[in-house]
């Protein structure tokens, strides 16, 4: 598939002398080869080898030492419909798709707040680009400390604020209810991201539909309605799509959050309330011994993302207009 | 995610590849041990563990012990994909509640008969070697948690369940911003200290020979009853936060040896003891700590278990388990030299006398994590009450591994 590009600077040159010697040109089709090897090595070896192995241990019971077992369907039917085998299965499903349903459109509401207003401002955007981004390449165990200080029940700085405004403290990372809006909460704060793909968006409008748009009357929040929203729209269904199955995954977020050192084991927060789907499944690929059933949750996800990523093209509109 | 997580053990199979094949500086000896352990917590320890190395090669002419030093949080991983992939070490590290996986599936040896005198060795940690009656590994050190108490909220540290429940509802009542004890949670953490509370009212866990699940029983829902009780004079949001007991928030925490050192650390003025822990019947407590054992798989069995056995000598053992952050396992070696772990540690050694073993069946982990651990939670958030909530996992647990008892 990538043979074209490696093709093109070779036959540039003398188009001409190229019909009529296929000597050569099997030899530029070995260059191109040579040339996408080393990709091509990686993909074979660490993903796609890694991916059909992981289809096949999904029928099995392997336990990461012994042989594995054909076992057929049996974890696939076993996760969905065996609640004694697997408790926490449906558990895992429901705290994952409340995660995404409150961190995406946090996510990128806050990201496309930030991107405005770094797009209105005209001095030292640089500076604030790089502290809104910032929080995106801080190391995840860091991520994890910080905010389990910034939402301690005594000394949280969330609390100290939300006080202010007369809500009264919150137990957050240990009350059930609390723990999934408080993750999201992190998430959003992560959102650099889609903040500098927003804000290349904006960049993107040009500067004549505003003007014209100004001249004619329009004010700050008609020129956002209808021109602003409608022309970002790709961005934000790029941005919806990615971020949806990126909150699928949600795992490293969950995980130092709740691991918090001590020798605690990482079990999914109060009540399993921040057991996310990986996190589960990670749990049983490599504290329960079940790698297996680990392999067929990672299919069961893989299938259900294809889903809902499909009904994403389907329902939601991606033109700008 | 299934590229994550396959690419990830892919990665990890080949960093365990590449530790396994680095180092090959001793090829003038005509036979080498290879030995997984968990990494040094300190340099001191780094230097103990190479002492005792170096004097078991001068013992042994001709051979040369390479040590294996694997982060504790990646090591089961990193030992699953070893095993996977076949670069299995002759010896290793491993977590109690692995050993019984690994002995039913044969990845471990037996330990072959007349090699150590089982009676040299404390009761509960050699117990954590014991699967369906046979012994497949050595108890390199032991653990178990206790009574930590905030010596001026708490001047004489309670004995008895009667007693915890008082002094916690004073240290609350005097001062309703100060919890008078850290509950544990219901997680896996809380998870493995409540047995020692169960056995602390008499009750066992469960009875693998007589495949009975014990769990439900007026033990141990009296042990979870007095976590429900203590609650009450112990608020989650005082508890929940940072380190509440060092912070002077609560009176008493429960907790292991590895904290002492912290606390003296990070809070030099904290007047704080240890005391072992408060009994309905009969002193007892849970037990941590590392095994060693011989893999099937690996090239020199014989020599291997001469290596642990060199590990578990009384001679050698304190040195070793104080490396390791835990007790002698040895009995001799723990008595002989108890002076040397100073006041605060005594508590700890004279509970591990008492220590009872997790029961020795391959899902225990799970077990604990996913049914027992909920329990716990919900009996003390008071959705249900702790007879109910431990009459359901216990049933579940029966589902689980197929038991009737």
């Amino acid at each position: 598939m990538a043979v074209p590009v490696a093709e093109r600077p070779t036959d540039t040159p003398r188009p001409g002398r190229l019909l009529g010697r296929p000597g050569r040109w099997r030899r530029d089709h070995l260059v191109g080869w040579l040339l996408i090897a080393p990709a091509m090595a990686y993909f074979i070896v660490f993903l796609l080898y890694p991916a059909l192995a992981a289809l096949y241990y999904s029928f099995t019971d392997w336990d990461l030492r012994t042989a594995p077992n054909w076992v057929g369907l049996a974890n696939y039917t076993d996760l969905l419909f065996d609640g004694a085998k697997y408790p926490h299965f449906w558990q895992s499903v429901r705290v994952t798709l409340l995660y995404t349903l409150i961190a995406v459109p946090l996510t990128m509401g806050t990201a496309l707040c930030q991107a405005l207003l770094l797009n209105a401002i005209r001095r030292g955007s640089g500076v604030f680009r790089l502290l809104l981004f910032l929080p995106v390449v801080t190391a995840e165990a860091a991520v994890g400390a910080i905010w389990r200080w910034l939402y301690d029940p005594q000394y949280g700085l969330v609390n100290v604020v939300l006080g202010l405004a007369g809500i009264p403290r919150q137990n957050w990372l240990n009350t059930p209810g609390l723990v999934i809006p408080a993750l999201a909460f992190i998430a959003a704060w992560q959102c650099g991201i889609s903040m500098i793909i927003y804000l290349a968006g904006l960049k993107g409008i040009p500067a004549s539909i505003r003007e014209a748009a100004i001249i004619d009357g329009a004010g700050p929040v008609q020129r956002f309605r209808r021109i602003v929203v409608p022309m970002l729209r790709p961005t934000t269904f790029y941005l919806l799509v990615t971020g949806v199955i990126a909150a699928l995954q949600v795992f490293g977020l969950v995980y130092v959050i709740f691991s918090g050192g001590g020798g605690r084991s990482v079990t999914g927060g109060p009540e399993q309330a921040g057991l996310t789907y990986v996190l589960h499944l990670y749990l049983f690929a490599f504290r329960y011994d079940a790698m297996g059933a680990a392999c067929a949750m990672s299919f069961i996800l893989l299938v259900f993302i294809m889903i809902i990523t499909a009904l994403e093209f389907r329902l939601v509109r991606q033109e700008a207009s | 995610m299934i590229r994550r997580v396959t690419s990830t053990a892919a990665a990890l199979a080949l960093l365990a590849g590449l530790a396994a094949c680095g180092g090959s500086k001793d090829a003038a000896a005509a036979t080498t041990l290879t030995y997984w352990m968990f990494a040094d917590r300190t340099p001191q320890a780094g230097q103990v563990v190479e002492k005792l190395r170096a004097g078991f090669e001068a013992a042994n002419k001709g051979v040369a012990v390479k040590i294996v030093k694997i982060p504790k949080d990646d090591y089961n991983t990193k030992l699953g994909t070893a095993l996977a992939t076949g670069s299995v070490p002759d010896a290793g590290t491993l977590d109690q509640p692995l050993v019984a996986r690994f002995a039913l599936d044969g990845t471990i040896k037996e330990v072959p008969a007349g090699t150590v005198d089982e009676k040299a060795f404390y009761e509960g940690a050699l117990t954590t070697n014991r699967v369906d009656g046979k012994l497949y590994g050595l108890p390199q050190d032991h653990t178990t948690v206790g009574l930590f108490y905030n010596k001026t909220l708490v001047p004489v540290p309670p004995k008895t369940w009667d007693e915890l429940k008082r002094v916690t509802a004073e240290i609350h009542q005097k001062d309703p911003k100060i919890a008078g004890i850290v509950v544990p949670k219901g997680d896996g953490y809380g998870g493995w200290m409540w047995p020692g509370f169960v056995a602390g009212a008499g009750g066992e866990m469960a009875s693998v020979k007589d495949k009975k699940v014990l769990f439900d029983q007026p033990p141990a829902v009296e042990a979870l009853q007095l976590w429900v009780d203590l609650l009450k004079s112990s608020p989650r949001e005082i508890t929940d936060s940072d380190k509440p007991f060092e912070n002077g928030l609560a009176g008493m925490m429960i907790s292991g040896p590895w904290d002492v050192a912290n606390i003296k650390d990070q809070f030099p003025d904290l007047q704080f003891s240890v005391a072992p822990l408060p009994y309905k019947t009969e002193p007892a407590g849970n037990i941590g700590g590392e095994n060693a054992v011989v893999f099937s798989k690996g090239k020199n069995p014989d020599l291997a278990w001469k290596w642990l056995k060199y590990l578990t000598d009384p001679a050698n053992n304190t040195q070793l388990a104080q490396a390791l952050g835990g007790f002698p396992s040895t009995i001799a070696a723990a008595e002989r030299d108890a002076a040397t772990f100073g006041p605060d540690q005594a508590a700890f050694l004279e509970q591990l006398k008492v220590a009872r073993a997790r029961p020795a069946v391959p899902q225990w982990i799970q077990i604990n994590d996913e049914i027992i651990a909920p329990a716990i939670e919900s009996a003390l958030s008071g959705k249900a009450t702790a007879q109910q909530a431990l009459t359901g996992a216990a049933d579940k647990t029966r589902t689980l591994l197929g038991w009737t008892g």
